[in-house]
């Protein structure tokens, strides 16, 4: 890189000074308070006294909190394995596709992750509800309605089809890097296709297929308006407590403590994600 | 490289598509139907649902006036920042650059339902209540990583001899940046600030815990019919969101071809 792009003059610091604020005044200052207020004491009649307390975190421990949290990790691990098996073959072809395909391909993948995740969700209602796609055909065949919603199944078909693409576009650039010498060389010393795509293909793209799957389960373990339509009051998981600990039972000293955890946790996940992002990048430099 | 894809790539990668447009292939095919019963295939082509649409004033009001508006401003003021802090980002090298911007695409990976949680209970506790200002300023911060990424890939790839061309020819650093790269990152821009747009017009997680009973937008509007059955005029208000969102990720895929998409 050319040293004279650049330049250490102190002006340009300044540039980035407006977003820091910005981000400091309304991104840092909300988490910082409610890391705060899950220290805080639940009041019946004033949602929360100043009084410092560790309860907030203690309460989660009963069986209840529990069911919910076990649930909703549980989910998000099915929902990531099952974008794993639908996103990798789609990112190897859109990766290894021809340039007018591919973008195509990505074009497609894109728009859907744009459309608002109420609407997506919406078309599975209309497909699995009770006088829905599925239920039409079978009952047009002589046989009884399925409950296809309001449960678990739901939710995760639900998941995995709003989140895909948070698997595909990092393994998809990951698979990019890769070069496709490495693959006919494989092939030419006898590896059939699965040895290659074990041996190289996957190795490879670890960092890709891992940043993915950080993306999808911090999404799916957070979710919270495709578990309320798809999974309705049976599904609760801990998006949904979030919700209605908040906007609905004002029990906001103990959702804070909730989202405090999930906070660490997605930051956890975050970090590992850019770390790994950056990784790849340095190597695709020095390579 | 086509021949080296083994037999089976090809039919999976299809039924996946298929999996994936299947939800906005029935709502756009439901939205063109007569029946009220969310009827697919539609048995009889009609525009009922839209009309239906354009005579609930409510519904109108939280497409045009809320979310569209809302969208424009979040991509406005989403941009200028983003590019200003992009331009900060790529043409200096200090300490904690790296840090800096993990700091600035945070959002990207702070699931937004937390985000909104937190933004709700600072908003409650300074007695501000929720309002379309309020969920600007929200919005702001979850767009504004989308234009610093497009404009530092655009950055990143402009060749600094264009500028130094322009300095030998007399103008100073900030002329030469405004007159050469500038006009050359345009495209970049626009693209951040489309993406922004799209960001804040979709959103809903934010939008559900602070948008005040006075700036509900279309997402949340068309959730809260869903929760409570609404008619397929819900089909064709999200069609129009599929059809506005479409165009747009058209536009920049083919008119920019950016290197980021997310």
């Amino acid at each position: 890189m050319n040293p004279a792009a650049r330049s250490p003059r102190p002006y340009w610091t300044a540039l980035v000074v407006p977003l820091a604020l910005y981000l400091a005044v309304f991104l840092v200052i909300p988490f910082i308070n409610i890391i705060v207020l899950s220290f805080h004491t639940y009041s019946p009649t004033r949602i929360w006294t100043s009084e410092l307390t560790t309860a907030n975190y203690v309460d989660l421990l009963d069986a209840s909190f529990m069911s919910v949290l076990l649930r909703t990790l549980r989910l998000g691990l099915v929902c990531t394995v099952i974008c794993m098996l639908f996103g990798y073959p789609l990112a190897y072809f859109l990766a290894r596709a021809e340039r007018r395909v591919a973008l195509i391909g990505l074009f497609f993948l894109v728009m859907p992750l744009m459309v608002s995740a109420v609407i997506r969700t919406f078309g599975w209602l209309v497909i699995l509800g009770r006088n829905g796609l599925v239920n039409g055909a079978i009952t047009a065949f002589g046989l009884d309605r399925l409950p296809l919603l309001y449960n678990e199944t739901a939710v995760v078909i639900g998941l995995a089809n709003v989140f895909v693409p948070f698997m595909v576009l990092p393994l998809m650039a990951s698979i990019e890097r890769i070069n496709p010498a490495l693959e006919e060389a494989a092939r030419n010393l006898g590896a059939s296709w699965f040895q290659t795509f074990r041996r190289v293909i996957l190795p490879l793209s670890l960092p890709g297929l891992i940043s993915g799957c950080l993306l999808v389960y911090s999404a799916a373990i957070s979710a919270f308006v495709v578990p309320m339509l798809m999974g309705g009051a049976r599904v609760r998981v801990i998006g949904r407590l979030i919700y209605d600990q908040l906007l609905i039972s004002y029990q906001w000293p103990n959702a804070s403590a909730i989202a405090t955890l999930l906070v660490i946790a997605t930051t956890c996940f975050a970090f590992a994600v850019l770390a790994l992002m950056r990784r790849s990048a340095r190597q695709e430099q020095s390579a | 490289m086509n021949h080296q894809m083994p037999a089976f790539l090809k039919p999976f990668v299809l039924l996946t598509y298929v999996l994936l447009l299947a939800p906005l292939v029935i709502v756009v095919a439901v939205s063109f139907g007569a029946s009220p019963n969310y009827q697919f295939p539609p048995t009889e082509l009609s525009l009922r649902w839209y009309r239906a649409f354009f005579g609930n004033a409510e519904f109108v009001r939280a497409f045009f006036s809320v979310s569209l508006v809302l969208g424009l401003l979040a991509a406005i003021f989403a941009t200028l920042l983003g590019t200003i802090a992009a331009i900060g980002l790529v043409r200096f090298r200090f300490r904690g650059r790296e840090a800096l911007e993990a700091f600035f695409l945070a959002p990207l990976f702070i699931p937004e339902i937390l985000f909104g949680a937190a933004l709700y209970l600072t908003y409650a506790r300074l007695g501000i209540r929720p309002s379309m200002t309020s969920l600007l300023f929200g919005h702001i911060v979850v767009c504004a990583p989308f234009v610093i990424r497009n404009v530092t890939a655009g950055l990143v790839g402009l060749d600094p001899r264009l500028e130094e061309a322009g300095m030998s020819l007399g103008a100073n650093r900030v002329q030469a940046f405004i007159k050469v790269a500038l006009p050359l990152i345009q495209s970049s821009i626009i693209s951040g600030f489309i993406f922004a747009f799209i960001i804040s017009f979709s959103d809903i997680n934010l939008a559900l815990f602070i948008a005040g009973p006075n700036s509900t937008t279309l997402p949340v509007y068309i959730f809260n019919l869903l929760l409570f059955e609404g008619d397929p005029s819900v089909a064709a208000a999200s069609t129009l969101q599929i059809l506005i969102v479409g165009l747009l990720i058209w536009l920049v895929q083919f008119l920019f071809r950016p290197r980021t998409f997310v």
